[in-house]
């Protein structure tokens, strides 16, 4: 093999965090461009200790599954302030179950009707949040419920 | 000029306060701005009433536009509305016609904002739901059926295809007789901020911007009482800027759209006097009227010294005003209605051309007509019932007021300084800077938020452990279905030949870089559709994935 | 987590093309964990190409280094789209700084890089490095190892590009790539950071924007010194999509070269040393303080500390094969 030596020596030190560190996929999807909401997310679950990737804008459930899969996260945040969800979300839950993936935990953010939070809830979606949601009761939530990561 | 005596009665003041108890956090403006105990002639070192107020109507202009301000004419009360189908829509434009609403504003879907037809799959799921769905000429032309064009003036909120939408809206005038130069309304038309806010864009910054000229350029010639840009900072404020970073990017903004159409061989006080303005009105009522008074003031400076203005008009800010949705919380959605009032009262007490009160229950769904009424007969009572339309800004000489003005404009000046470091707006885009600045100040709010640091009733403070459900527009899934019906009938009726003949007349006419107006006009007649004309533009300018600026 | 069991099902599975497998066992090398079991994975697998490209032999592992801002991701995103357009397989790892705070880390890099979902020959995992560690995290290696073992032709690594321990990537990659733009002021900032020892290849990036032909002319003149290794300088603007082929195909060249090139391989020889050795040392522990306080004391010669760190370089080695 070409490959024969770890690169970096490995240090001492202890680590800061015991255990490793949760990783969480951030979306848009669909059209709507706010995106004030979900980048202060990312700024706040990185500052909890969270393993943030930011995938942005415009992406399709397809994109968002293929991102969690190539990540291997153990959560996934969509944000949606079109009044799409009842279109996407679903779709994004079915393909990770097609792909595999339903292990990984499902939370969403945005403008969702009273209404339809049940709905959401009964397709498998761990929690909703609304517009202005503390950042500490997310960080609280997904402390207490990461799914564990499963090899299988 | 203080004498002893004045001297002991401030020095008794402040040991006074040094005494007295305080709250425990120092009080700051909704951006966090430190705010001084209070404010005395001592405040305004060397202020000059002429100089920086002067008298309304006359430059600097900050204490109004007009010499008579709400005494003359009160301002245009109008309520941005827009769903579902172009019939929908008509008819609450017919509906808030009749409550007394005074000018209408179309609200478009995301698909069309984003230039997507609405039997692009990309658009499942979004047609008509968060404003009206446009594709084709027919669609604008239902939209504003039964209304008189030349006496109602009419604002469309768009931005990517604004040049698009805006060829449509003219051809329709033309076709139903109506005198373009009579034509009186607003075109957001404003892709500067889509990039460091709204990410409402399609191609890059410049190929963009060329297109907000070409507008501004062909409205000058041929619709001279049409505002073909509306420079908004209410957007750059909802996605977290704090107040003078939405004053100062703004201004920046129109001060880029200023040189850019000088520079087509335009002069500027030929279309200096139709650029609009469009801001937010957030709960700081302090700090929002020191916002408005700053861009007047900044404003009137600059195109006076640095573009040469010799017209009044050139030098005259005028705005828009809506409040701000980002304010509105999901919890106890009537508090709303509180807010909303107070928001208000600051974008009129800063003296705004027009406002849009936000509906209560906008952070659940699109608002009811219930929600909608209530948001304008808050309009009503501000202005018939309040006495604030009494006498032109009467905040003016406010020691509180003129020394908040003073600081906004300053660090709206270290910002422009800042950006010219940079090598201007587009560069600025493109490094990320105004993203960045904005994230992080959104980030900031929010900790203060969190940490309790900052009280939003209902939210961290003054909470009910059971909320009570308010009811809500549901938009029906047939609308979707009823749009892509149409426009394939539209699609099934037109002459294709013809319709490939002016979308390589668009490709062409970007590429010679002349002006696209006259050909997307005549392309609208022959139903071309919002999305072909900009996939025929997005051949010749590409695409732009800057958004993953951040 | 990852008992004996799982990590023999996730090892059949990566062998039998499965993606998630592949995606699982690379977090559990970034995390250190069961990397015997993986270093033995991948010197089993010999998966043909994922696209199918026989008699090319040559897997490229390319760096991609530079200050923030100075556009890696961007310029990824466009590799991942030239790659792709030539037919080539492209897996790609990207890193961003982990804070050594609170250990949590943003990683938006991905964002930047457009990525058809249903083509499965594109990859990218983002990871976060922390700090102190240098611009690549631990058991980097071995990642690489996994994707190329998989079977993606080329595995590109974007660094966090801080400037310090740069050195690192260059064990790993045959080809490092160190981006640079057009500066406003005056200051040739990469200088100083060092990185241009370590520069296989030399972009100027941005390079529609005004300045460049100064900063193109500035660094020519910096690294093609008398008695210094040549150095191609490129110029490359991801926004106006040029110089990009330009770009794939030095890789190319100089991919080749350092496999083929002796001195260039006797180079890389004589920094692994150096960096065993150390490390060897390092890990010796209270030892080692045994060993500097005699080697300072006198008691010890040079010699017999060397045989000391030799014999800890041994014992520790890698089972790799």
């Amino acid at each position: 093999m070409y490959l024969v030596a770890t690169t970096v020596p490995p240090s001492g030190e202890s680590e800061i965090m015991d255990k490793p560190p949760v990783r969480i996929v951030l979306a848009k999807i669909g059209l709507d461009g706010h995106d004030r909401g979900i980048k202060v997310v990312a700024r706040g679950l990185r500052d909890a200790g969270f393993h943030v990737i930011y995938a942005g804008l415009w992406q399709t459930p397809e994109s968002v599954v293929r991102t969690v899969a190539d990540e291997d996260a153990d959560w996934l945040g969509l944000s949606i302030l079109s009044g799409a969800h009842m279109t996407l979300v679903p779709r994004v839950l079915h393909l990770l179950r097609q792909a595999g993936l339903e292990h990984v935990g499902v939370i969403v953010g945005g403008i969702i009707p009273e209404s339809d939070v049940p709905k959401l809830l009964e397709l498998g979606v761990a929690r909703v949040f609304g517009p202005g949601t503390p950042i500490p009761e997310i960080v609280e939530f997904l402390r207490g419920r990461t799914p564990a990561p499963s090899a299988s | 000029m203080s004498t002893a005596t004045e001297r002991s009665a401030k020095e008794r003041w402040e040991q006074e306060v040094a005494q007295a108890m305080s709250r425990p956090q120092p009080p700051t403006t909704v951006s966090g701005v430190p705010i001084e105990p209070l404010y005395t002639p001592e405040s305004l070192p060397g202020f000059d009433y002429d100089a920086e107020l002067g008298y309304p109507g006359q430059y600097p202009f900050t204490r109004g536009v007009h010499a008579t301000m709400y005494r003359g004419r009160l301002w245009t009360m109008r309520q941005f509305a827009g769903f579902g189908t172009p019939r929908q829509t008509n008819q609450r434009f017919k509906f808030l016609l009749e409550k007394g609403q005074t000018g209408l504003s179309t609200a478009f879907d995301l698909p069309t904002l984003m230039g997507l037809d609405s039997d692009d799959p990309r658009a499942v799921g979004e047609v008509g739901r968060l404003g009206v769905a446009v594709s084709t000429l027919d669609d604008i032309r239902q939209l504003y059926d039964g209304i008189d064009l030349e006496q109602v003036s009419v604002s469309m909120t768009i931005n990517a295809p604004a040049i698009v939408i805006m060829a449509f809206y003219l051809a329709n005038a033309q076709d139903r007789g109506w005198d373009w130069k009579k034509l009186r309304g607003t075109i957001q038309n404003d892709i500067l901020k889509e990039f460091h806010a709204q990410n409402e864009f399609v191609f890059p910054p410049e190929p963009h911007v060329r297109l907000v000229i070409d507008v501004i350029e062909f409205c000058t010639r041929h619709v001279p009482q049409w505002n073909p840009v509306s420079i908004s900072g209410y957007h750059i404020r909802e996605a977290g800027s704090t107040a003078v970073q939405e004053l100062a990017f703004t201004l920046a903004d129109g001060f880029h759209y200023v040189e850019q159409t000088m520079a087509r061989g335009l002069a500027v006080d030929d279309f200096a006097g139709r650029l609009s303005f469009f801001f937010n009105a957030h709960n700081d009522i302090f700090e929002e009227v020191a916002k408005y008074r700053a861009a007047r003031q900044l404003w009137a400076e600059t195109m006076r010294h640095t573009y040469g203005a010799r017209k009044e008009a050139s030098w005259k800010l005028r705005f828009h005003c809506q409040t701000a949705g980002c304010s509105l919380q999901d919890k106890q959605p009537e508090v709303n209605l509180i807010r909303v009032a107070y928001q208000a009262l600051a974008g009129v007490l800063g003296g705004c051309q027009s406002l849009h009160t936000n509906s209560m229950d906008e952070t659940l769904a699109l608002p009811t007509e219930h929600a909608v009424t209530l948001a304008l007969r808050t309009q009503q009572v501000l202005a018939y019932e309040t006495g604030v339309t009494n006498t032109v800004d009467p905040l003016g000489g406010s020691y509180f007021v003129e020394a908040l003005t003073r600081q906004m404009a300053d660090e709206a000046r270290r910002y422009f300084d800042r950006l010219q470091q940079q090598g201007g707006v587009i560069a600025g885009i493109e490094n990320g800077f105004f993203r960045r600045e904005i994230a992080e100040a959104a980030y900031a709010y929010q900790r203060d938020v969190d940490a309790g640091r900052k009280i939003i009733v209902g939210v961290n403070a003054f909470t009910e452990a059971e909320e009570k459900p308010i009811d809500i527009l549901v938009i029906d899934d047939t609308v979707e279905k009823d749009r892509i019906a149409a426009l394939r009938a539209i699609k099934a009726a037109r002459s294709n030949e013809e319709v490939r003949r002016h979308l390589d007349a668009i490709r062409r006419t970007a590429e010679a870089g002349e002006n696209l107006m006259p050909v997307l006009i005549e392309a609208a007649r022959a139903r071309v559709t919002v999305g072909e004309a900009i996939n025929a533009m997005a051949d010749v300018f590409g695409r732009y994935d800057g958004a993953a600026k951040w | 987590m990852g008992n004996r069991q799982e990590i023999r099902e996730l090892c059949q599975r990566f062998a039998a093309h499965d993606r998630q497998a592949l995606s699982r066992l690379l977090t559990l090398a970034s995390r250190g964990e069961q990397l015997e079991e993986i270093r033995h994975l991948v010197g089993a697998a010999r998966a043909a190409p994922l696209d199918g490209q026989r008699g090319s032999p040559s897997r490229r592992v390319v760096a991609i280094t530079g200050s923030p801002g100075v556009g890696k991701s961007t310029l990824v995103g466009r590799l991942i789209e030239v790659l792709r357009h030539q037919g080539s397989s492209v897996a790609v790892l990207a890193c961003d700084p982990q804070s050594p705070l609170t250990g949590g880390a943003l990683l938006g890099d991905r964002f930047r890089m457009p990525s058809r979902p249903e083509d499965p020959q594109v990859f990218i995992r983002s990871l976060a490095t922390p700090g102190g560690r240098g611009a690549i995290p631990e058991h980097i290696d071995l990642m690489v190892a996994l994707l190329q073992a998989f079977g993606f032709a080329w595995v590109i690594l974007e660094t966090v590009g801080a400037g310090q321990g740069e050195t690192a990537v260059r064990h790993v990659a045959d080809v490092v790539v160190l981006l640079v733009q057009p500066e406003a002021g005056d200051d040739i900032q990469w200088e100083k950071a060092g990185l241009f020892e370590v520069a296989d290849l030399i972009v100027v990036h941005k390079a529609d924007l005004p300045g460049a032909d100064k900063v193109e002319a500035q660094i020519r003149t910096l690294v093609n010194l008398p008695g210094c290794r040549e150095v191609p300088v490129l110029r490359v603007s991801s926004h106006q999509k040029e110089g990009l082929e330009e770009l794939v195909k030095q890789i190319e060249i100089l991919a080749s070269q350092s496999r083929t090139s002796a001195s260039s391989a006797k180079a890389r020889l004589r920094d692994l040393l150096r960096e065993r050795f150390v490390q060897a040392f390092e890990q010796l522990g209270g030892q080692a303080e045994e060993l500097v306080r005699g080697w300072e004391e006198g008691r010890l010669s040079d010699e017999e500390v060397f045989a000391e760190v030799i014999e800890r370089m041994a014992s520790s080695s890698p089972s790799a094969n």
